[in-house]
């Protein structure tokens, strides 16, 4: 079977639009009755008024900030943004907190299992079979990290080996042993433990992978193909957050990212005004209504992704919208000398061009009145000196062709930059506080 | 086809509701009632009746 649920995956797209609003009055309803935080933003509101996606304007977008406001009143600690009654939550998570205090996400049994449905669409999507004997690479926390993967494996009915508590070695050794097949990772991760087993004398590709999902962190085309030389599997991505849930995932065409329709309302709207959704091809912001999940109700939640809109058909004959290529988030936008920069650039063509960078971080600094933009670079210790010297001076020139801006690039000693599990933080901007 | 499959899944949504009114005092009957009738919720949000359907 090619798809997880023929029905929905194959919907004409007329048919998705009218279940989407149907279930976003829905969403609406209960919201304005469960929720304080949506009891204040939706009053003078009714969900009969919302006829076409047109009148989804009318709504107010949700941003964090405002559910950090209404997480701090009663019930602690999920407050005004909870969608429930607070014995029925089974399970406690929260965002990682990078861009501030963490929003704390209730889920209770029935959220959960939605969650996980929608996993199952993303894993099924990405060649997951019953066959797969996927190696989960990380210890569970707090974070919704992996748990997901975990539960939604376990539904599919793979073969779940949860790889936690092993160091990277351990790991790679275990992989071996067990013959696992599928893995799920950060991407930061995957070249982690590639370049690792390089180390051991071992070929990535000789573990027996066969496919990989990455998730956490933006992945270029250049970064998904590059795991896929290493590992010589098929690499998927798909995209999501704590707050709405996983909301796109990669089909066996890899080109571009589905909606998990009618799961989710996306909207991808202009980034000048956050108001009309963007033409095919075209930039925008992400928008996201989940509209099946009830203890923690979200309305036009702004992600503050950026993507770029896609097309409504593929190869793979799914009928769902597609993302064609996510730039990143608005979060890490900066501007350096007047010149807009995404540090997603540095990673695209590092992966791309430069495989003998074996790690780096971004750092911005302001230095009297000028912006001074850094890249340290830790290379493969197989490089000598003068090779070291050749691939500084290449990274200059290539870097100021795929940026506009002059970079500084500093060669750091092997192991010296910090290594990630999860997101990774390589992109510095010291000139902030 | 999928008039059938709903129907279905409107029956285990009856016969868990049901249960869960008979097992007051039987937290284990109960708590399973409940997860049948969660998972019968996910079954009704993954076979939507669409515009044409209904006409």
């Amino acid at each position: 079977m090619q798809y997880w649920n023929p029905y929905l995956e194959t919907l004409p797209r007329e048919s998705l639009t009218q279940i989407e609003l149907s279930y976003f009055r829905q969403m609406l309803s209960y919201a304005k009755d469960h929720s304080r935080l949506y009891q204040d933003k939706l009053r003078g509101i009714n969900p009969d008024d919302i006829k076409t996606l047109n009148d989804i304007g009318k709504i107010p977008l949700t941003d964090k900030e405002e559910l950090r406001l209404y997480q701090a009143m009663d019930p602690f600690p999920y407050g005004g943004t909870l969608g429930t009654d607070i014995a029925s939550v089974t399970c406690f998570r929260q965002t990682s907190g990078t861009t501030g205090i963490p929003v704390y996400v209730p889920e209770t049994y029935e959220s959960w299992q939605w969650r996980t449905e929608v996993w199952c669409h993303i894993l099924y999507m990405a060649g997951f079979r019953p066959r797969h004997r996927v190696f989960l690479p990380f210890g569970y926390n707090v974070y919704v990290a992996f748990w997901e993967a975990h539960f939604a494996s376990e539904k599919l009915g793979c073969e779940l080996v949860p790889g936690g508590a092993l160091d990277t070695k351990g790991r790679i050794h275990k992989i071996l042993e067990i013959r696992a097949n599928g893995m799920m990772n950060t991407p930061t991760y995957g070249l982690h433990l590639a370049q690792e087993a390089k180390n051991l004398g071992i070929d990535p590709a000789s573990l027996g992978i066969e496919r990989m999902l990455c998730a956490g962190e933006p992945m270029p085309q250049a970064t998904r193909k590059r795991l896929e030389e290493l590992f010589q599997c098929h690499v998927f991505d798909h995209i999501g957050g704590t707050e709405p849930c996983a909301w796109a995932g990669m089909c066996e065409a890899k080109d571009g990212l589905h909606l998990i329709e009618p799961f989710f309302l996306v909207e991808i709207l202009d980034p000048e005004n956050l108001r009309e959704e963007v033409a095919e091809g075209e930039m925008g912001i992400v928008v996201v209504t989940p509209l099946g999940r009830r203890s923690f109700p979200l309305i036009r939640f702004n992600t503050k992704d950026l993507v770029i809109k896609g097309k409504d058909c593929c190869s793979c004959g799914r009928s769902s919208l597609k993302i064609k290529e996510v730039l990143g988030r608005t979060d890490d936008l900066r501007k350096i000398r007047g010149v807009l920069f995404s540090p997603m650039t540095v990673e695209e063509a590092l992966r791309q061009e430069f495989p003998e960078v074996v790690e780096y971080e971004i750092v911005v600094k302001r230095i009297g009145i000028m912006d001074e933009i850094i890249l340290k670079a830790e290379l493969s210790p197989k490089l000598g000196n003068d090779e070291a010297l050749q691939t500084k001076a290449r990274l200059m020139e290539r870097l100021k062709v795929k940026t506009n801006l002059s970079f500084h690039v500093q060669l750091e000693p092997p192991e010296s930059l910090p290594r990630y599990m999860l997101k990774a933080k390589r992109f510095k901007d010291l000139r902030e506080g | 086809m999928h008039e059938q499959i709903r129907r279905e899944i409107e029956k285990i949504s009856e016969s868990a509701h049901k249960l869960r009114t008979l097992a007051q005092d039987n937290p284990a009957i109960l708590k399973n009632a409940e997860i049948i009738a969660t998972f019968a919720g996910i079954l009704k949000f993954i076979t939507p009746i669409t515009h044409k359907e209904e006409n």
